[in-house]
C-alpha cells in the first residue's frame, strides 16, 4: 500500500496536479465527440445515405411517394426489430419472433374465418404473443439457455400454426385492410403503427419505473437484485414484450397480404437483428435505444429502395447491408477501445494503471 | 489513526445496531463458522480480519441474509430477526457492497443510486409509473452532499467513471438505503482492494464520514493500515473462531498480525 504512494518523482509534478481531482467534473471533449458518434452516429449515417440516394437517383428518390414506400418497406422489419431490440437489451436473445408471428396469424386467421369479429380477434392474437413470451421467460428463467428455448418455442410454434391453419392458410382476410394496405392521409397504415409502437416502446423504456429496471437488469440483472428488486420478473417482462412485438408483426403482415399463413419465416428474424445491430444494440444487453432501431430498419429499407430505383440487381442491397453491418461492428470497436484509452489517459487515473 | 473521538454513539453500551451471537455454520461435515459472537454498533466502524478461508466472507454472508446460520441469534436494533434472502437483510437495513460493485454500467449514477426506490411524478404519469429524473437526480446530490463526495455529474454514465468513483458511487448507493431516520449497517467487503493510493483516501474519508452520521460499518479486509485508518475495533477470525477483539487504538499491528496468522493464541481462551 504505502510503496505505491511516491510514484516516479519525474513525473510527480503533472500527475499530482491530475490526480488531485479523482472526481473529475467534466469529460474531455474528444471523448464526448466519441461517444457522440457512438450514439447518434447512425442518424448521421442514415442521412449521408439519404442525400447520396437523392443525388444518385435523382428526381425518383426525394419524393414523398418514395418516402412512402420505403417507410412502408421498413415497417414490418422494424416492428420485429424492435421485439428483437426489447429483448437483446433486457438481455435475451428471442428466436422464436417468426414461430410467434405465424401462431398468433394464424390464430387470428382462425378466429375470423369462424365468425369473430375483428377486435376481438386481433386481442386474442396479441394475447397469444403475451403468453409465448411468458411461456419463453417462465422455461427460461429455470436456467435454461434462451436462446436455445427460444429456438425451441419456435419449432414447436410454427408446427401448432399448421396444426391451426390444418395445413393450409386462412386466404381473404379481407376486413383486416384497414390495417394493412388502407392509407390515411397519404400515409399507409402500417407506417402509424410502427411509429405508435416506437413512441410507446422509447417512452416506457426511458421515462418508466419499469422501463428503467428492464434496461438495467438487461445491463446488470445481479446489480439489480441486489437493490432489492426481484430481477426476474423483469425478465420475463422482457420476453412478453418481445413476444407482443412479434405478434403486432405477425398480425400486419397477415392484415398486408390478407393471407394467414403459417410459414415462420427465418429471414423475418434476420432482417430484425440486422436491423438492430446496425443500431448499435450490444447483444450482451443493457445498452441501446429504440429510436436507433427504427433508424437500423429504415436503412435497411433505404438501401433496398435506393438500389432498385437505379436499376441494380437486389442482391447488392443485401451484400451493401451485409458490408454497412461489418463496418459498424469496426466502427464500434474503434470507439469503444479509444475511449477507454482516453479515460485511462486522462484525469480519472488509478494510480495502478499510471506506475507503468 | 485518530479515530474514536469522532464516534459518539459508539461504545455508549447503546444497543448494537446488529448483534450475533452465537453464530455456528456448517457445510456438510465442514464447521465454517464455530460459536462466532459479534456486534457493531451505530457509528462504529469494525473491522472484520482473518485470513483467506478463516470465514471472513461466510460470516459476511450470514449478516447479510446470504446464508442461514445452523446456530445462533441475530438481533436488528435489539430485535430477533430470521434472514431467509438478501432482500430480509436489506429490509432490515442492512445493506451489503460486494467487491464487484454490480454498477448497471449503461445507466447513469442517477439510476444507479435510485434503482428500487424511485420517485415517480405526481398525477397520473405518476400512477402509470412514470419516474421524476429531475426530482431523483436532486436527491442523489443532496445525499452524496451529505456523504461528502463529489462524482461526475449525475447524468454521467458510470461506465465513463474511474475505479474509484465507481467504489464511491457502489457504497453510496447503499449507503443511502441504510441512513435516514433508523441507521443501518453497512457491510464492506474489500472496498479499496482495487483503487490507487488517492481513490483509497476518497473510499476511507467516506467511510468515516459515513460512521459519524451514525451507520454501523462492517469492514471485511485484507489491509491492516485500512484498519489503522478507519475502524475503530477489530475483530480477527481463525479458521471459523472468533481469536480477537479489540479497539483499534493503543493495539499493537503485530499482536493482530498474529492473530490472523494463528501465531498467537486466541485471546478467549486465555479467560474461562
Amino acid at each position: 500500500m504505502a510503496t505505491s504512494a511516491p510514484a516516479s518523482p519525474s513525473d510527480a509534478a503533472p500527475a499530482a496536479t491530475e490526480t488531485v481531482v479523482p472526481t473529475g467534473t467534466d469529460m474531455p471533449r474528444d471523448v464526448a465527440l466519441l461517444v457522440f458518434i457512438r450514439d447518434r452516429g447512425i442518424f448521421i449515417l442514415w442521412g449521408l445515405l439519404l442525400l447520396f440516394f437523392s443525388f444518385w437517383c435523382s428526381p425518383y428518390f426525394a419524393t414523398w411517394t418514395n418516402a412512402m414506400l420505403v417507410a412502408n418497406a421498413a415497417a414490418i422489419t422494424a416492428i420485429f426489430a424492435a421485439g428483437v431490440g426489447i429483448g437483446v437489451m433486457t438481455g435475451v436473445l428471442d428466436l422464436s419472433l417468426p414461430g410467434t408471428a405465424a401462431f398468433s396469424a394464424c390464430v387470428l386467421g382462425w378466429l375470423m374465418t369462424h365468425g369473430w369479429s375483428v377486435w376481438p380477434a386481433l386481442l386474442v392474437g396479441m394475447i397469444c404473443g403475451a403468453v409465448v413470451g411468458l411461456v419463453n421467460g417462465l422455461i427460461a428463467l429455470r436456467g435454461f439457455n434462451p436462446i436455445i428455448v427460444t429456438i425451441g418455442t419456435l419449432s414447436a410454434l410454427s408446427g401448432l400454426a399448421a396444426v391451426i391453419a390444418g395445413g393450409y392458410t386462412f386466404p381473404g382476410l379481407d376486413a383486416l385492410t384497414f390495417m394493412g394496405t388502407r392509407r390515411y392521409l397519404t400515409v399507409p397504415a402500417p407506417v402509424y403503427i410502427v411509429a405508435v409502437l416506437f413512441v410507446i416502446g422509447t417512452v416506457f423504456l426511458t421515462r418508466t419505473r419499469d422501463g428503467i429496471r428492464l434496461m438495467a437488469v438487461g445491463g446488470n440483472a445481479e446489480a439489480v437484485r441486489r437493490s432489492g428488486i426481484h430481477s426476474d420478473r423483469y425478465k420475463v417482462l422482457g420476453f412478453v414484450v418481445s413476444g407482443l412485438c412479434a405478434a403486432l408483426g405477425g398480425i400486419v403482415s397477415t392484415a398486408l397480404t390478407t393471407e394467414a399463413t403459417p410459414e415462420a419465416s427465418p429471414s423475418i428474424i434476420f432482417n430484425a437483428l440486422t436491423a438492430v445491430a446496425l443500431a448499435g444494440v450490444a447483444l450482451t444487453g443493457g445498452r441501446g435505444s429504440l429510436p436507433r432501431v427504427l433508424v437500423g430498419a429504415l436503412i435497411l429499407a433505404t438501401i433496398a429502395n435506393g438500389l432498385t430505383i437505379r436499376g441494380v440487381q437486389p442482391y447488392w442491397a443485401t451484400v451493401t447491408t451485409g458490408v454497412l453491418l461489418l463496418a459498424s461492428l469496426a466502427l464500434e470497436r474503434f470507439i469503444q477501445r479509444s475511449v477507454s484509452d482516453r479515460l485511462m489517459s486522462s484525469a480519472n487515473l488509478s494510480v495502478h494503471a499510471k506506475k507503468v | 489513526m485518530s479515530t474514536p473521538a469522532t464516534t459518539p454513539a459508539a461504545k455508549s453500551g447503546a444497543t448494537p445496531a446488529l448483534d450475533l451471537a452465537g453464530i455456528d455454520l456448517h457445510y456438510g461435515y465442514v464447521r465454517a463458522l464455530a460459536g462466532i459472537d459479534f456486534t457493531v454498533e451505530p457509528g462504529e466502524v469494525v473491522g472484520l480480519l482473518g485470513d483467506n478461508g478463516a470465514g471472513k466472507s461466510t460470516l459476511l454472508k450470514v449478516m447479510s441474509g446470504a446464508h442461514r446460520p445452523s446456530e445462533g441469534t441475530i438481533k436488528v436494533h435489539g430485535r430477533e430477526v430470521s434472514f431467509h434472502s438478501p432482500s430480509d437483510a436489506s429490509a432490515a437495513g442492512i445493506q451489503m457492497v460486494y467487491q464487484d460493485l454490480a454498477l448497471v454500467d449503461a445507466q447513469d449514477i442517477s439510476t444507479n443510486l435510485n434503482i428500487g426506490r424511485e420517485i415517480l411524478r405526481k398525477g397520473p404519469l405518476g400512477w402509470m409509473g412514470f419516474v421524476d429524473h429531475k426530482a431523483m437526480r436532486k436527491r442523489s446530490e443532496i445525499e452524496l452532499d451529505r456523504l461528502g463526495v463529489r462524482t461526475a455529474p449525475m447524468t454521467r454514465l458510470t461506465e465513463m467513471l474511474s475505479g474509484g468513483q465507481r467504489q464511491v458511487v457502489a457504497v453510496a448507493r447503499s449507503a443511502i438505503r441504510v441512513s435516514g431516520e433508523s441507521n443501518g449497517v453497512l457491510l464492506l467487503d474489500e472496498p479499496t482492494a482495487a483503487l490507487g493510493y488517492e481513490q483509497t483516501r476518497l473510499v476511507e474519508g467516506l467511510i468515516r464520514r459515513m460512521a459519524e452520521q451514525g451507520i454501523a460499518i462492517v469492514l471485511v479486509t485484507h489491509n491492516l493500515p485500512l484498519c489503522y485508518e478507519v475502524a475503530d475495533r477489530v475483530v480477527v477470525l481463525n479458521r471459523g473462531r472468533k481469536v480477537a477483539d479489540v479497539p483499534m487504538e493503543g493495539t499493537d499491528p503485530d499482536h493482530i498480525v498474529g492473530w490472523i496468522t494463528g501465531a498467537r493464541a486466541s485471546m478467549f481462551d486465555a479467560v474461562p
